[in-house]
């Protein structure tokens, strides 16, 4: 008993210091930030380009091109110095408003609560759209079915049609796979596929676009949604509404399932910032390369 | 004889004092005052720090319990908190999978565990044990991420193939890969305990004429039933409060399968739906404050097997007749 | 036993032979078989028998016959392998690593180091009181009980086992009336009572004693050597004693063991009051050193 004692104070102990380790650091940083959280005009925090530091936080799926941007970045700036974190859009949208980063990347638009956080402290959050987003189906290989419509996913998902051999496949039970309900990636599919309907209780989650394609790419019967960056031929991408997913239909809108990824700043950057060189960062052929490279679709072509 | 000694010359003399001067003695008096002080103090610090977790929790999942009251969360299993329309936030489903999951794990590693510590400290040469024990406690390290990946790359292609099921990520995977992961801690702390009952009371089971699997089963378990359970409760502990290998092995299905046993099916944990959830979420959202409310749910929760556990081992302690 | 003296090469050191042949004062000792059970086979033979810890040695070259129905105590100064030789008897150093027996040492006539010996019948009937006490962390009557209950003993046969034994051990009339409490509670010489009472309720043939009295205040010994002079009638009693009125009081043969070898083995008062080796006079008169 008195080890156990012991035990749960150390371990208690540990905690206590680890929160004031944290709470001074916290204490410490948030001075040297720009105090423009104090200031009620939105009044763009314009860093020099040289020796400025850069906090960007936010999506998992933008945060891929986010860290690329920002090696390439290093190179043309090497006196900035940017750390990129990949928590979360909502944590993103959280830390942009409170101050602790001055980009946020998003793989949604910013909901109305957080528009409204943000304008209460007296900030104008702006978006920049810097690639575009093809949600795919995809399904195991050798799953015969080849195509399908918006209406039969649809079913798919609220689970009317649960054995493939409704849409003319083998006589299987469909494994409905589904990102988790807080990614960008998951509301841009709900949002074109099932509107106020809600998905039925078997549907599985998983939290990453590699983890859904890994669940699809081993399991026959299943069925899930990825990134166009993310289909390759483990899996098969199907065509939706008549439309094959594909850098062009994607880019021309004429795939039904489009989103676009953005940067969030808090107002237009100033020109001549850092902020603004990274915010246009997109536009170079430079980094949209790198957009591509990540599987994604760039928003200008050269 | 001793007045001869005596008269021979004074005895030994005691040359250190065997009274404290007064200086001495307040020194000590406040030694260990202070001592204890500075105890009280380091432990009233965790009480203090576990409170504040609790507290912490607790007042960031209140405004969820302001809103919408504990009957949906503890009748309904539909668990749609992003819903734009109508949010529901039963959690029936995400308490049955975190308990069928735990459950599963520890049907599977407590006698798997103990049976690898009776074989390690009773029934292997003792060289053999001073090889694998560090071995074993090496595979405890191993992060649950890569047990995770295992899961989904091996185990989950696999049970599709070999046992048929049509999702190989559900209940019985993340139980099987729990238990994996739980093992290596009940193994190193049962064969602890087990080791510690000391070759005393072997030899006097043996000399009554018991063969060894008398002995162990009714001298050398019992006396390290202590540590049996803690080695119990620590996998239990390991394993309701996993994370990252359950999100990965589950399956993530927010249900409660048809027969409620069957494993064979997909289901959802309180850990990973914060996990999942938290990152993406507005803050200040009710689903924000209703994932404060799961967390709240889980805590309670494993306060409430650790103090069961607890009177379990008390009372076994007491039908064991070790103390009275 | 006949065939004992049919084996001359074997160098048996019955009662009444010192341990080295080439000992000066051999020539003149006249080997005494006296008693009264001379006539019965040795239950237990040792054969240069050796054990080693590792590379040392406990006991080595241990040849040795104790007899059915007979007292014999095992008397030597600490370390000199007395606890190992008896322990040796029924197998206890097998739990010990690395230990390694070399000779033979037969109950019965069979080697208890055979490979195919039934060690669970071994120990069951050669009982053992160890030099520690240790009873398990179970309640007093579950301690007694653990034996017959292995047996397949059940109810009230088991129940007047229990009282018999511990009566046996003088302990009954101190509790009696806690038979559910943990042994754990009771006093080093109480413990050690018990621990008498639990071999005695295995029924064995054989009693090993290392040292059963050593705990014991003055009155608990004087009952627990009448037990022993009683027991004697039917049993084959080894005991291990630093106390050599006690050895001379209750037994009949007596060993003398130094540094891992056997010195001396004769009838008791021979041991006690003509010995042949000048060590053994030595140590039983107190001038050991
Ligand atoms: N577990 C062990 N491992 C290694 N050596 C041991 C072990 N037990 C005993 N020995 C050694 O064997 C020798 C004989 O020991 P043993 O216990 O038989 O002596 P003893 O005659 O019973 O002494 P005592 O009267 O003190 O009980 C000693 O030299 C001791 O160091
Ligand atoms: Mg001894």
């Amino acid at each position: 008993m008195i080890t156990r004692g012991l035990a749960v104070t150390l371990a208690a102990a540990f905690v206590v210091l680890g929160v004031t380790a944290y709470w001074a650091q916290a204490q410490t940083t948030r001075p040297s930030m720009p105090p423009a959280a104090a200031a009620s005009a939105p009044a763009p925090k314009a860093a020099p380009m040289d020796k400025a530091a850069l906090q960007i936080d936010g999506s998992t799926t933008v945060g891929p091109i986010a860290v690329e941007f920002v090696e390439a970045f290093k190179k043309l700036h090497p006196d900035v110095t940017i750390t990129c974190k990949q928590t979360g859009s909502g944590d993103g949208a959280a830390a942009l408003i409170d101050g602790r980063c001055q980009i946020a990347t998003m793989s949604r638009f910013m909901k109305p609560e957080e528009f409204k956080s943000a304008v209460e402290k007296g900030e104008m959050p702006v978006a920049h759209a810097i690639a575009m987003d093809g949600v795919c189906m995809i399904v195991h290989p050798s799953n015969p079915v080849k195509a399908l419509t918006i209406a039969q996913v649809h079913d798919i998902y609220t689970g009317k049609i649960a054995n493939w051999k409704e849409l003319g496949g083998m006589d299987a039970p469909i494994v409905v796979v589904s990102r988790d309900t807080s990614s960008g990636t998951y509301e841009t599919f709900t949002h074109f596929v099932m509107g106020k309907d809600k998905l039925f209780d078997k549907v599985e989650y998983v939290n990453a676009n590699p983890q859904a394609h890994a669940r699809v790419s081993t399991t026959a019967g299943a069925i899930g949604y990825v990134g166009l960056g993310f289909v390759d031929t483990k899996v098969k991408a199907l065509p939706i509404d008549g439309v094959m997913p594909s850098r062009k239909t994607v880019q021309a809108g004429t795939y039904p399932m489009t989103r676009p990824l953005f940067l969030f700043t808090n107002g237009y950057p100033k020109l001549g910032s850092v902020e603004h060189a990274f915010c246009t960062f997109y536009l170079t052929e430079q980094g949209q390369k790198i957009i591509e490279a990540k599987g994604f679709v760039p928003v200008t072509s050269y | 004889m001793s007045q001869a000694i005596q008269s021979e010359g004074p005895a030994a003399e005691f040359t250190r004092p065997l009274l404290l001067t007064p200086g001495a003695d307040r020194a000590g008096w406040l030694a260990a005052k202070a001592g204890r002080a500075a105890l009280l103090l380091v432990a009233g610090a965790s009480v203090v720090a576990v409170l504040l977790i609790f507290f912490f929790i607790a007042r960031e999942a209140i405004p969820f319990f302001q809103e919408r009251g504990l009957g949906e969360a503890a009748s309904s299993t539909h668990w749609y908190p992003e819903d734009a329309t109508a949010p529901q936030f039963g959690m029936l489903a995400l308490i049955y999978g975190s308990v069928s999951v735990t459950v599963g794990a520890l049907i599977l590693a407590v006698p798997l565990g103990i049976l690898a510590a009776v074989v390690l400290s009773d029934i292997v040469p003792f060289a053999v044990r001073q090889c694998v024990k560090p071995v074993i406690e090496l595979l405890a390290a191993i992060p649950s991420v890569a047990f995770g990946v295992f899961a989904v790359k091996v185990l989950a292609p696999l049970m599709q193939e070999r046992l048929g099921l049509p999702t190989g990520t559900n209940a019985l995977n993340a139980s099987f890969v729990l238990a994996l992961m739980a093992t290596p801690t009940i193994v190193s702390v049962a064969e602890d305990s087990i080791w510690a009952v000391g070759r005393e009371l072997r030899e006097a089971s043996y000399a009554c004429g018991a063969t060894r699997a008398e002995t162990l089963l009714k001298v050398v378990l019992p006396a390290a039933h202590n540590g049996v359970i803690a080695a119990i409760v620590l996998g239990m502990m390991r394993a309701i409060g996993e994370t990252m290998l359950v999100w990965m092995a589950s399956g993530n299905a927010c249900q409660v399968p048809a027969p409620w046993w069957d494993l064979s099916q997909s289901v959802r944990t309180l850990t990973a739906t914060v996990a999942g959830e938290m990152g993406e979420t507005a803050r200040g959202s009710l689903h924000y404050h209703s994932l404060f409310a799961v967390a709240l749910v889980l805590l309670v929760f494993s306060l409430g097997l650790n103090l069961l556990t607890e009177r379990l081992l008390s009372k076994a302690r007491k039908s064991a007749g070790a103390h009275a | 036993m006949i065939e004992v003296n049919e084996m001359p090469q074997r160098k048996v050191l019955a009662a009444g032979t010192a341990a080295k042949t080439t000992d000066v004062k051999m020539a003149n000792y006249v080997p005494q078989a006296a008693g009264p059970e001379q006539q019965l086979p040795a239950i237990i033979r040792a054969d240069r028998f050796s054990l080693y810890y590792g590379s040392h040695a406990g006991v080595k070259d241990i040849t040795f016959d104790i007899y059915p129905r007979a007292v014999t105590a095992i008397i030597g100064p600490s370390g000199c392998g007395k606890s190992t030789f008896l322990r040796s008897i029924n197998r206890m150093n097998d739990l010990i690593p690395n230990t390694r027996a070399e000779g033979t040492l037969c109950v019965n006539d069979v080697n208890v180091y055979d490979r195919r010996i039934n060690l669970a019948n071994l120990r069951q009937q050669v009982g053992m009181v160890f030099q520690k006490p240790n009873p398990f962390p179970k309640t007093i009557y579950a301690n007694v009980a653990y034996g017959p209950r292995l047996q397949g003993v059940h109810g009230r046969a088991l129940d007047e086992q229990v009282e018999q034994c511990l009566r046996h051990a003088a302990l009954w009339e101190e509790v009696k009336d806690y038979l559910d409490r943990s042994a754990l509670g009771l006093s080093g010489g109480q413990q050690q009572r018990l621990c008498l009472a639990r071999a005695l309720a295995t029924q064995p043939n054989v009693l090993l004693m290392d040292e059963p009295c050593s705990a014991l205040d003055p009155i608990a010994t004087a009952k627990i050597e009448e037990l022993i002079i009683s027991l004697k009638d039917e049993y084959t009693i080894v005991i291990v004693t630093h106390n050599m009125q006690q050895a001379a009081r209750i037994s009949d043969r007596t060993a003398f063991f130094c540094l891992g070898e056997l010195i001396e083995y004769d009838q008791t008062k021979v041991i006690f009051t003509n010995p042949v080796r000048k060590q053994t006079e030595e140590y039983v008169t107190g001038r050991f050193g």
